[in-house]
């Protein structure tokens, strides 16, 4: 019997504890501690900490002409010369390594012999102002021997075989412009498919999606005197940025320091592009000793930041007419752009949700991440989900039409339940929480599901209305893509008020409030008496990165580590004082008293003084690490996450058939998501997710033409929705109790967005009564289609 | 670029107070709000008036001051978030925003209100429709957009119950109670 | 520069870089007003969308398509500073102003040190982001003959949005009617075939003197097709462009059909 690591059995020790009794903090609507800096305008996002410099240089990078292409020459002369240029920075002046790539290094910083998508930066021109930088880069002549540009993955690789097609290598550094290759093999496909009653095939195509957070990217890096350097930046790694940018500098890591500021809008788009943006002003400002200013402008930051990767995806399921599914093939081919980013974590986590939230025991998926001179792509929220559940519960609705049954009632035939195995053969127990049922129920009884179904089958008018739903799930943190730990360092100060740090980041999505609750009702303390530092790898305990819904679960487990040590040990010094059992001694502060007897009390203060005095440590360091993920390569049997959330989505929408314009009129969201320790926090998410879904759905797509170029790359061309496309948004939220969650709480930054777009989807088929199988769908769409098979005729 | 441009002298009254400032003829009135006088408040979000997070209130009008060039802002009289209430004090839109829970990133915040302070000194009763069209241009990736029109409500009703300001220490010592 | 949304982005994209700008806004004070008497309706060229959508017109309910014009276009921080003149200068399809001005059948003034001639919004444009605009001309008013009483305008666009939407297309229609009958019609799009905006005459030919009728509207749409053609670009397909013009046509001549017996 291997015996579990201490802050394990501290997390369900808490667990069981807390679970079902009345909580202070913990699940109550609680105002954020940024708030009102952030009403107030006085918040400062990075590039507002310029008007706090002076002698500052703006490093202003120069992009290639061809989006693939070997480079001969580089002249650089007439720009070095330019009034206002300190200096040209190419690759061959770099100190350390020339790469910024974040899972594998095939991503240089400065082009030197190859571009390979529009974005890619030859050099960059260091001037006094922003203007000079930008014209003397201009000057910069190029010899290029340009190659041939693809832009969809169907030119690289055969999407049913999988099989490299002939092309000019991207990638010539590699045997194969395949950067990864993911499989499932499960149980006996090819039985199952010859007993099956209903085989359907389709293949779907998803967008390359633009994270387009309001704040463009931006770095300020400032040298130290003693060689080192610190960089402010925009970041959701700031470990991972120091990592990145101490190696193209060639510096020790703990030479480079970097803090990051309040964050506009991340979304996993300043997961690993502060390597490539935070390193170009680091390098500035080490070659010229002033403080460098790296600002994206808005068209830089759509053509040169990581996207969503774009998808093809063939899928095969095979059921018996009783809907049970028999089983389930699938070829997922990602387009990870000329570089690989995040790309082989985004193609395993789409293959290990790629089945469903469904009981499937026969299965052969494969999924690979291919090259393409696109813009790359990285990290987006859902990281693969969005794309495979869109695919997924579209076949779900078709096999449903297929076999005449609700698609409701087709799920809830095959759905995950406490005792199944997943498709990995993972067994789900209580442990885990597997709330997708209820959540199903409750989301189709908020939608009034049956009846509307009912009402909008088999309309005729011009104008139609549908209802669809799509199911969800979303592994919890980073599984086997690495090593998942996070750490907080919780300490109290001898005035009573407690400092919070962590290495996790604030992009908007407030965990770091949450994990303020956890620790204030563990302590006893208001979360009030808590302030939470900017995270600085000079003095933040490194958490991992901000990402992969693990905020809540992995910080917070941490976070319980901490404030339940502490806790001991002031239960420990109040009971010395108060003559009573440390386990009688509770705390809500101002007041500590011994519950047994109310009238022996003492305060907060007196409390935290007495320990000073008595030597026992007030801060303590939190460290979680999850029980390592389980992946077998050639099957990909094991246990591939911590937990899942699950979760219910139903969509209702009103179509136009004579424009084809969609007016998605309403959204249900059901997550469980284990113990709901923020609900404002959670609802903002559930509301943010659905819009963002939605404009996955039907709005937005970034489109290159056959040179490699972006043809969109504003705000008016590439749409997201506004105010005026919001739907109304009905969360809801299942509890189902994770057991090694933080009180139970399992993750939501991501899963709110995998089932929009096939809850919507699902919902336009239904109305327009064509089963559509592509995203984004615009109003042009829908109308050529239904044009096409006569039900519109103008 | 610089040398082939002279100088312009502009004199804009800012939050109430004048400032004399030197600009070039290609200089954009964001930065001068900005990095000129330390108005960061004042967001980029796109620099083509196409996310809304520049909006300032300019002799009374709404512009995007990343179209307007700073020469143009001679003689003008302009309000950012910094000043849309006196010191020690936030608006009822900012008391609103935190009281509807909008709150997420926060970059488009300053846009917003001051969107929404303009429709509210011309609109003081909004219904749902006008609130859409009057923060049509203001982009949020976060998602707040439904709070928004909860938020712009709760604002209006504080103004006809004649709370047009809440004090600053009074709302931080709600947000966190003792 | 009017305004300056469009040149300065322009000049942001590095499409254009000009040595020197003349600054036309000191003339706002003489060059923003909307008036009418003498038969014509006068705009300024310098007034800004959004004091056209405080004007007389708006409630006017011949004239509600300037309601449309404000209601749909771009986002309110920039009708204050998109003037009239601008829309039309630019010279581009997506034009809303000018698109609903040449339903109005709307002249142009064009000043110099020479003097001022009048020419036809139509005959103004003659490529893309190009007017026959002398150098040294400004474009200093538009009017239009006031429309009768029992007419009415109207102007649609529709994009994958609803908020601050450019629009696939834009329409823009002027109808009047006596009775049922229309007597006399006028529809203007972003583009009828070239990149700028333009009438489609046959279709009004076709339907002027008919019975207004849904069945009308939808055999004019046949010789609309005649007569406008559509470029396919990434944003959407020639035929959805084309089927979306006739489509938006309908919705304004209906619109228009509500307008003058009802007011609404």
């Amino acid at each position: 019997m291997t015996s579990l690591p201490e802050y394990i059995r501290i997390v369900e020790e808490v667990f069981e504890k807390f679970k079902g009794k009345p909580l202070l903090y913990v699940g109550k609507h609680s105002v954020r501690w940024d708030a009102l800096a952030k009403v107030t305008g006085k918040a400062l996002f990075t590039a507002d900490y310029l008007k706090l410099l002076r002698n500052v240089v703006w490093v202003h990078s120069v992009r290639t002409k061809y989006a693939h292409a070997y480079i001969k020459k580089i002249d650089i002369s007439e720009a070095a010369r330019y009034p206002g240029v300190l200096r040209v920075i190419t690759a061959k002046d770099i100190p350390g390594i020339n790469d910024v790539g974040y899972v594998i290094p095939d991503q240089p910083l400065l082009a030197h012999k190859k571009v390979r998508y529009i974005g890619d930066i030859i050099a960059l021109v260091v001037a006094e102002d922003p203007y000079a930088a930008r014209e003397a880069g201009e000057k910069i002549y190029v010899d290029y021997e340009p190659l041939p540009v693809y832009t969809d993955v169907e030119q690289i690789v055969d999407v049913k075989t999988l099989k490299e097609k002939t092309h000019t290598r991207i990638h010539d550094e590699r045997d194969s412009d395949i950067v990864a290759h993911y499989k499932i093999r499960a149980g006996n496909v090819e039985k199952a498919m010859k007993e099956a009653d209903v085989i359907i095939e389709n293949k779907y195509r998803t967008p390359m999606q633009e994270h387009a957070y309001m704040e463009p990217e931006a770095a300020i890096a400032l040298p130290e005197p003693d060689g080192g350097i610190t960089v402010i930046a925009s970041t959701q790694c700031p470990f991972d940025a120091r990592k990145a940018i101490a190696r193209v500098l060639g510096l020790p890591q703990n030479m480079v320091r970097v803090i990051v500021p309040f964050i506009g809008g991340g979304f996993g788009g300043k997961e690993d592009v502060v390597n490539e943006v935070g390193a170009k002003a680091a390098l500035a400002a080490y070659l010229t000793r002033r403080p460098a200013v790296v600002v994206h402008t808005r068209e830089e930051s759509i053509i040169g930041h990581s996207k969503r990767h774009p998808a093809v995806m063939w899928y095969r399921h095979a059921a018996k007419k009783d809907g049970t599914l028999l089983a389930v093939e699938a070829n997922i081919v990602l387009d990870t752009g000329a570089y690989a980013s995040l790309g082989p974590f985004v193609a395993w986590r789409a293959i290990v949700h790629s089945t469903g939230p469904y009981r499937v025991y026969n299965a052969r998926v494969d999924s690979i991440a291919v090259y393409t001179n696109n813009v790359y792509s990285g990290a987006f929220r859902g990281f693969g989900n969005p794309q495979v559940h869109f695919a997924v519960e579209r076949q779900m609705d078709i096999l449903a039409e297929e076999l005449k049954m609700d698609p409701v009632e087709l799920r809830l035939k095959n759905i995950l339940r406490v005792g199944d195995r997943t498709v990995h053969g993972q067994l789900l127990t209580e442990q885990h929480g597997v709330g997708l049922e209820e959540a199903l129920k409750k989301a189709i009884e908020a939608a009034d599901w049956y009846n509307k179904r009912k009402m909008y089958s088999n309309q005729t008018g011009l104008i139609r209305k549908g209802i669809g739903v799509a199911l969800l799930w979303h592994g919890n943190s980073i599984g086997v893509e690495g090593a998942d730990y996070s750490s907080v360092s919780i300490i109290i100060n001898r005035d009573g008020t407690i400092t919070f740090r962590t290495g996790l980041t604030e992009m908007g999505q407030g965990s770091l409030w949450g994990l303020v609750l956890m620790a204030a009702e563990i302590l006893g303390v208001p979360p009030s008496y808590f302030k939470i530092e900017q995270p600085d790898t000079a003095s933040a305990p490194d958490s991992g990165p901000t990402v992969a819904s693990r905020s809540t679960v992995m910080g917070g487990n941490a976070t319980i580590v901490a404030a339940y040590k502490l806790r001991k040990r002031l239960n420990e010094v109040a009971a010395r004082m108060l003559e009573c059992s440390p386990d009688d001694i509770e705390i809500k502060a101002p007041e500590v008293y011994c519950r047994s007897d109310p009238d022996k009390k003492t305060t907060w203060n007196d409390v935290v003084e007495q320990a000073f005095w008595l030597g026992v440590p007030l801060q303590e360091y939190g460290y979680y690490r999850a029980p390592p993920a389980r992946w077998d390569e050639e099957t990909g049997q094991g246990e591939p996450y911590i937990t899942y959330t699950f979760g219910a989505v139903v969509a209702e929408v009103t179509v136009d058939l004579e424009t084809g314009q969609i007016i998605v009129d309403r959204l249900v969201t059901a997550y469980d998501i284990g113990k709901v320790i923020n609900p404002v926090g959670a609802e903002l998410h559930a509301e943010g997710g659905a819009i963002q879904g939605m404009g996955y759905a039907i709005m937005e797509e970034i489109i290159h033409d056959k040179n490699g170029h972006v043809k969109n790359a504003n705000l008016s061309t590439y749409y997201i929705p506004t105010i005026k496309d919001t739907p109304e948004i009905i969360p809801i939220f299942v509890e189902s109790g994770y057991k090694r969650g933080p009180f139970g709480a399992k993750g939501l930054g991501e899963p709110s967005v995998n089932g929009i777009a096939p809850a919507i989807v699902n919902a336009i088929s239904h109305a327009v009564g064509i089963q559509f199988r592509e995203i984004p769908l615009t109003p042009h769409r829908i109308y050529l289609e239904a044009k096409k098979r006569g039900l519109i005729r103008l | 670029m610089g040398e082939e441009y002279s100088d312009m002298t502009i004199k804009i009254n800012v939050n109430g107070k004048d400032y004399v400032v030197t600009v070039k003829p290609y200089e954009r009135l964001i930065d001068v709000l900005r990095y000129k006088l330390g108005l960061t408040s004042v967001k980029e979000g796109c620099g083509r008036g196409e996310c809304g997070a520049c909006v300032v209130i300019m002799d009374g009008k709404l512009v995007p001051s990343c179209l307007v060039p700073a020469y143009r802002a001679n003689g003008s009289k302009i309000i950012t978030v910094e000043g849309i209430a006196p010191e020690g004090k936030i608006h009822a839109i900012q008391k609103a925003l935190i009281d509807s829970l909008s709150i997420q990133c926060g970059f488009c915040f300053p846009g917003i209100i001051i969107a929404a302070k303009y429709l509210l000194d011309h609109n003081p009763n909004p219904s749902d429709e006008e609130i859409k069209e009057a923060l049509e241009g203001h982009l949020c990736r976060c998602g707040s957009y439904l709070r928004f029109i909860k938020a712009v409500k709760l604002a209006a009703k504080y103004i006809r119950e004649g709370k047009i300001y809440f004090d600053v220490k009074e709302v931080q010592s709600k947000i966190f109670p003792e | 520069m009017a305004g300056g949304t469009d040149l300065l982005i322009q000049m942001r994209s590095g499409v254009v870089k000009p040595k020197l700008i003349l600054d036309l806004w000191p003339l706002r004070k003489e060059l923003s007003y909307v008036k009418s008497g003498d038969g014509y309706v006068r705009i300024g060229a310098l007034t800004t969308i959004e004091e056209l959508g405080n004007s007389f017109l708006v409630s006017d309910k011949r004239y509600l398509g300037f309601r449309d014009l404000y209601k749909q276009f771009a986002t309110p921080y920039l009708k204050t500073l998109a003037t009239i003149g601008g829309n039309i200068g630019t010279g581009h399809p997506m034009s809303d102003a000018a698109i609903l001005l040449l339903a109005l059948d709307a002249e142009v003034k064009l000043s110099s040190i020479e003097g001022d001639r009048w020419v036809k919004l139509e005959d103004l444009f003659v490529g893309l982001r190009n007017i026959a605009r002398k150098p040294n001309e400004l474009i200093t008013e538009i009017r239009f003959k006031e429309i009768p009483e029992n007419s009415s305008t109207a102007l649609l666009k529709l994009d994958r949005r609803r908020g601050h939407a450019m629009g696939y297309v834009i329409a823009a229609a002027y109808m009047a009617l006596e009775g049922n009958k229309i007597i006399d019609v006028r529809l203007s799009f972003d583009s009828i075939g070239k990149p700028f905006p333009g009438r489609a005459y046959k279709t009004e030919e076709f339907l002027k003197g008919k019975e207004f009728s849904i069945d009308t509207i939808h055999e004019s749409f046949k010789v609309m097709e005649n007569e406008m053609t559509r470029i396919s670009d990434y944003r959407a397909p020639a035929e959805y462009r084309l089927d979306l013009s006739k489509v938006l046509m309908k919705r304004c001549l209906l619109l228009i059909k509500s307008r003058v017996e009802r007011g609404v």
